[in-house]
């Protein structure tokens, strides 16, 4: 293997970790939020930190291969295509970090009942599901299985869309519950930008392996 | 105990007086001979030394007069015949025949016959120049025959003069759509003009101190007067130092020895000559 | 957006040097004022297919060629094909730079001189001309007499550009003409190649696969004699077609 062959391997794994820590900080986001768990919430703080480094990290090094190596073709597409991925990543993890956030501002625990309406787990079990599969599909340069992240971001769609005639609804039989509801609907609307995030990066990595620039496309 | 190290560099330093003195005793022959034929020869140097026949009757004004023109009609026909030939051929060989078997075949003769005695030239040049060709005993026959012993060495002076002029500078011609002869005209000649000169003095300065095959080809032993025409007799310095020397009158010993010393003085200057000419040509075309 | 005439032309070429076959089956079609670069590991062909261009493989025992080569419309393989003719239009740069040993004038006069021009302000004019292209002339306008083999390499390289110039060629074909300079040299041929090829129809051979990315708009990948990809340069480096061509700009090989 050349050297640059084996600095890319390095890079990719490093993108495939970060992914890893996000989905870490949405599963323990998961967790503060339905049990109002301050530690933590302050846990996810302190990673959050780790995960900007790592961005910058994985930043500078891309900067070195373009400086060092000038790649050319699919090793050019794969360094461009994880300078945009880590930025994204890092996203996620900001995400995660403003829904742990809530809990701090949150004086009691929220109604099962509204978690239920609005399909609230499903939806964060949706997102995580394609934090795994994205983990899994860079690491193996699965194609197929990036596409599959293009559906399940449909889903997410909808379950928002919902959302606002779900609470209006809810709230017209109990008005208290209204400061819940507006922090819900907030984390909802997070949650649906963690699903697009997720989708770019899957564009991504199609555009790396295949070069065909599928995002203004509706083949989705 | 002398170790390998010191074993060598007295190994070196013996190596080094062995070259020395083998050079020195060359040298020294040399000059020991030279001062010999000095001493004895200079006395006679005076301008009617160049100027007077040589005459048996009065050996204290014989002169060399008719082997001194005879020597430079010789070296000018002789010149004369084998440049065009010899350079000629060296350029066709290098240049234009083909490389195959048969070409190799002829480039170890020409090489070998550079090494033939002359005194083969002299009787090759009897047969062909004077009997077949009816040229008799001339000045004529006697160029030609030097310049069969003179041919080998121009063109192999020729062809590595030639060969050393890099394939590049060609490749450049041709790239600019020079065709062949032009290319050698314009920029292999020129490059190698200085070697091909300096191979064709050595090689006259080689011929004008031959005196077997021209006394083969009929050098007159006894003759007074300088060549007036191609066909006419003639006589060159070594033959007249060679016709000198079996006499015994002392006068006749100092003739001999002053026609060695002018001998020597033209050889020396020919060859200076040459060697001039190959440092500035070295210098001006340093690839 | 005009459409670019097509300068140089093969069809079907396959080149032999006696038994062994150095290339194979290579169609290809040059535009006109481009820049093209022929890359791949040696001793794939590109030099020899360069040659063909200019004929200088004529010289080469046992060559033969089949095939169509035409340049300008015209067939060059033709027995009617005057050879010096065909050099008046296809100039060649070679990897070491080869200035005669005569003075810097001379040299650029040469090509003119051979043709049997006498003109003498003529040739002054083309000479002069010659070497403003190459951004020499300031720097020698008051030595035209002093010896060329004095010049830098990088200097006598420009020289021998202006050399072939000066015959107001139409293609220039380039041998790796700046593998044997240091960088400053190379990356002034580089911008003299931009320059140049407003005018000229340049193909370029060279081992330096940045250099081809950097010069050419079109890029030709050979290997083993045969022509594995030839395409916009800008295709080639960010997406190749072919495999072999991926592997080889990637340095997985040659």
């Amino acid at each position: 293997m050349t050297q640059l062959e084996t600095t890319l391997k390095a890079l990719k794994s490093s993108t495939v970790e970060m992914i890893t820590m996000a989905k870490i900080q949405l599963q323990k986001s998961k967790e503060a939020f339905l049990n109002k768990d301050q530690d933590l919430a302050d846990e996810i703080f302190i990673s959050e930190k780790h995960l900007n480094n790592f961005e910058l990290r994985i930043d500078r090094d891309c900067e070195n291969i373009f400086a060092l190596h000038n790649p050319v073709a699919s090793d050019l597409r794969l360094v461009i295509a994880i300078l945009k991925v880590i930025s994204d990543i890092e996203r996620i993890g900001d995400h995660a970090e403003g829904i742990a956030s809530y809990i701090m501002e949150m004086d009691k625990k929220f109604e099962k009942d509204l978690f239920e309406q609005l399909r609230f787990t499903k939806m964060y079990d949706i997102a995580l599901q394609m934090l795994e599969m994205l983990e899994d599909a860079f690491d193996r340069e699965d194609l197929g299985l990036a596409r599959k992240i293009f559906k399940l971001d449909k889903s997410l769609n909808e379950i928002k869309l919902a959302a606002p005639d779900v609470i209006t609804a809810y709230l017209r039989n109990d008005s208290e519950a209204t400061k819940q509801a507006l922090f819900l609907f907030s984390t909802i609307r997070k949650l649906e930008r963690v699903g697009d995030l997720c989708k770019n990066i899957a564009e991504q990595l199609i555009f790396y392996a295949e070069a065909k620039v599928v995002k203004h496309r509706s083949e989705k | 105990m002398i170790n390998v190290a010191t074993k060598n560099r007295i190994k070196d330093k013996l190596f080094e007086y062995w070259g020395v003195i083998s050079t020195l005793i060359g040298v020294v022959l040399l000059v020991v001979f030279m001062t010999d034929i000095f001493m004895e020869g200079i006395s006679r140097i005076d301008a009617t030394f160049f100027t007077n026949s040589p005459s048996g009757l009065k050996p204290e004004t014989s002169g060399i007069f008719p082997a001194l023109l005879g020597t430079l009609w010789i070296l000018i026909l002789t010149a004369s015949i084998s440049i065009p030939l010899g350079v000629g051929a060296g350029i066709y060989l290098e240049e234009y025949s083909e490389k195959n078997w048969v070409s190799s075949l002829l480039e170890i003769n020409i090489s070998n016959l550079a090494g033939v005695p002359s005194i083969i030239y002299g009787l090759l040049g009897l047969e062909v120049f004077v009997r077949i060709m009816g040229l008799g005993k001339s000045v004529v026959a006697g160029a030609l025959t030097l310049s069969l012993l003179v041919l080998p060495i121009v063109i192999v002076a020729t062809r590595e003069a030639i060969k050393s002029v890099p394939n590049s500078i060609k490749q450049a011609a041709y790239g600019l759509g020079a065709t062949k002869w032009q290319t050698i005209w314009t920029q292999v000649l020129p490059s190698s003009i200085g070697g091909i000169l300096t191979g064709v003095i050595l090689a006259l300065s080689r011929a004008i101190g031959e005196t077997a095959p021209l006394i083969v080809v009929g050098a007159a032993a006894y003759i007074y007067d300088a060549p007036d025409g191609l066909l006419s007799e003639y006589t060159v310095i070594p033959m007249q130092i060679y016709t000198w020397m079996p006499d015994a009158r002392e006068a006749m010993k100092v003739n001999a020895a002053a026609g060695i010393i002018v001998l020597l003085m033209i050889t020396l200057v020919m060859n200076g000559f040459a060697v001039y000419l190959r440092n500035r040509w070295q210098k001006k075309v340093k690839w | 957006m005009s459409e670019k005439k097509i300068m140089l032309e093969a069809r079907n070429v396959d080149v032999f040097y006696g038994e062994f076959q150095a290339i194979k089956n290579i169609d290809m079609k040059i535009n006109e004022k481009s820049v093209t670069a022929f890359i791949g590991p040696s001793g794939c062909g590109k030099s020899t297919f360069l040659r063909v261009l200019n004929r200088m493989n004529d010289y080469v025992e046992g060559f033969a060629l089949r095939g169509e080569i035409e340049i300008d419309g015209e067939k060059i393989y033709r027995k009617s094909v005057k050879v010096e003719e065909l050099r008046k239009k296809v100039g060649m740069v070679f990897q070491k730079p080869n200035p005669f040993p005569k003075s810097i004038y001379e040299n650029v006069a040469f090509g003119l001189k051979i043709q049997g021009i006498t003109d003498k302000a003529f040739i002054e004019e083309r000479v002069i001309n010659s070497l403003k292209q190459v951004a020499l002339w300031d720097e020698v306008k008051d030595q035209l007499k002093k010896s060329a083999l004095a010049l830098s390499g990088g200097q006598q390289q420009r020289l021998c550009i202006a050399r072939t110039l000066a015959v107001e060629p139409s293609v220039i074909l380039m041998d790796e003409p700046t593998s044997a300079l240091d960088p400053i040299s190379t990356s002034k041929i580089e911008e003299l190649l931009q320059d140049l090829k407003k005018k000229y129809t340049i193909v370029i051979v060279t081992h330096n696969m940045q250099q081809a990315a950097r010069v050419s708009d079109d890029t030709a990948f050979f290997y083993m004699g045969e022509l594995i990809e030839f395409d916009k340069t800008d295709k080639i480096f960010t997406n190749p077609s072919m495999e072999k061509t991926e592997s080889y700009i990637t340095g997985r090989f040659g």
